[in-house]
């Protein structure tokens, strides 16, 4: 067996609305360059691509390694959304380590458009198309609505609860050159935003942009020089892990987190920062507290003192909340680049000192009542 | 409209899901039964205000409903039912609603 790390990242500018000529594979395109530029790699040296996107159709991964000029002998194609990238990540590793390939590129990206995006939320599966989308329920935000509210009645959360993660994300997409919101947000202003699907406001409501995001997985060796690679200590997934019969409030993770911690050989208090999947603040909350990340189950605590207090890095790239969210698969990318990025301390002004540790997760599959989809990592620093 | 909102019951072990299944979560048997609940519990609601891609949206409201002798189920409201209202279920074109029973 040989042994597989995380040796670049690359991303492709994000924005609100793509310029005519732009395309999901245009944004995927200038993702793979930046990353195998970050690898200093050149394109004759992917044997492998993992590929998610939930715009790419009619063309699948074989067309995109085309159009790439890429010939691979490893090739996937990942449907798991907000968990793709985590997925993705797994099976390359694996994919390494057993010589199927020795440098595979894994890339999400989207590039739907706000119409088209809206098209995808009301056909996501049989089960949305035909009993929750004749009702108007607005795409996942209706559904992470109904989530928050028992999350809120369960744990006695406040809105203003959320809203400290929202705020204290953007405090980190401030040094974030490539997030598409980056102004600060002040409580009376997240508390004052237009509601969106109640408890929802519209900084609850990660913003969906055009964009990509690309990580190269190879040996440790074929790291640029100088430069500490970032190997995955443990990984974990987990899919339609309860049928859909519970009440969203944990996710996949809780199946597997004390066997992700055990394999890791670390503990949570062990970790430097966190890449939590963040599509809604609610879910972030759900994931770390099956990470076994929030003291006590005490989420309302953890809210006000952690996050509030800017005592735990969490999401460091502003999160998809404010960096935004170019389709699922390519936002779980983003919380995997960023952890390495910090682990190889390039992070620049939003550098966390002496990251050595970090856990990332994905999450997502919206089914019917909540995600089934969930995926994490812990990552380190490798010298 | 259609009274009530039909789910699947495993002919195996009973256990009732919506919607419907190919095995069973529980035995994983292969035979369903329809069934129809007919009012539930309304726990949570949301007002959709804003759809993406949508310039011109109607707010409407919806609901996580715990049925009565089944599974919990997303509804749309017909009325300005609060949760803990009994409601009364129907259904149009495959999809659930609920207003206020006796309403």
């Amino acid at each position: 067996m040989s042994s597989a790390a995380i040796i670049g990242v690359g991303q492709s500018a994000y924005t609100r609305r793509p310029a005519p000529g732009q395309s999901t594979h245009t944004f995927i395109r200038d993702a793979v360059v930046a990353a195998l530029e970050d690898a200093e790699l050149d394109a004759r040296d992917v044997q492998g691509m993992a590929v998610a996107s939930f715009s790419l159709a009619p063309d699948t991964a074989v067309d995109l390694a085309w159009k790439l000029g890429l010939s691979l002998r490893w090739l996937l194609q990942d449907t798991n959304g907000g968990s793709s990238a985590m997925n993705m990540l797994g099976h390359a590793l694996r994919g390494v380590e057993a010589g199927a390939a020795e440098v595979i590129l894994v890339v999400g990206g989207d590039a739907t458009g706000l119409a088209g995006y809206g098209k995808i939320a009301s056909n996501y599966n049989i089960a949305t198309r035909d009993h929750l989308a004749p009702l108007g329920h607005g795409g996942p935000n209706g559904v992470y609505a109904l989530v928050a509210w028992r999350q809120m009645k369960t744990y006695g959360l406040e809105k203003s609860d959320y809203g400290r993660l929202a705020i204290a994300q953007r405090g980190w997409a401030a040094k974030n050159p490539f997030a598409v919101y980056r102004a600060p947000l002040t409580m009376e202003e997240y508390l004052a935003a237009p509601m969106v699907a109640d408890p929802l406001s519209r900084y609850d409501c990660v913003p969906v942009v055009a964009g990509a995001q690309a990580i190269v997985i190879a040996n440790p060796d074929r790291a640029p020089r100088g430069r500490a690679p970032v190997r995955v200590r443990a990984h974990r997934a987990s899919f339609n892990y309860d049928n859909q019969e519970g009440d969203g409030l944990h996710t996949g993770i809780s199946t597997f987190a004390a066997d992700l911690w055990k394999a890791a050989g670390v503990a949570p208090g062990d970790i430097d920062l966190a890449s939590i999947y963040d599509d809604y603040p609610t879910m972030v909350l759900a994931q770390l507290d099956d990470l076994g990340m929030i003291a006590d189950h005490d989420l309302a605590r953890f809210c006000r003192r952690d996050v509030g207090e800017r005592r735990f890095p969490l999401n460091t790239w502003g999160g998809m909340m404010s960096a935004g969210q170019p389709g699922g698969p390519a936002g779980g990318l983003n919380g995997i680049a960023e952890a390495v990025l910090q682990l190889q301390r390039r992070a620049g002004e939003r550098q966390v000192a002496n990251a050595r540790l970090a856990v990332a997760t994905g999450y997502g599959m919206t089914m019917y009542r909540y995600g089934g989809t969930a995926a994490a990592a812990i990552l380190e620093r490798v010298g | 409209m259609n009274t009530g909102v039909v789910i699947w019951r495993c002919s195996g072990c009973g256990a009732a899901v919506f919607p419907q299944r190919l095995l069973c979560a529980h035995c994983h048997g292969q035979d369903f039964a329809e069934d129809r609940v007919t009012e539930g519990v309304v726990e949570e609601i949301s007002v959709i205000r804003h759809m993406i891609g949508q310039a011109s949206w109607q707010p409407r409201r919806i609901a996580n409903v715990r049925t009565t002798g089944g599974p919990s189920i997303t509804v749309g409201l017909r009325d300005e039912s609060g949760p803990g209202t009994v409601v009364e279920l129907f259904q149009e074109e495959g999809a659930p609603y609920g207003r206020a029973k006796g309403g």
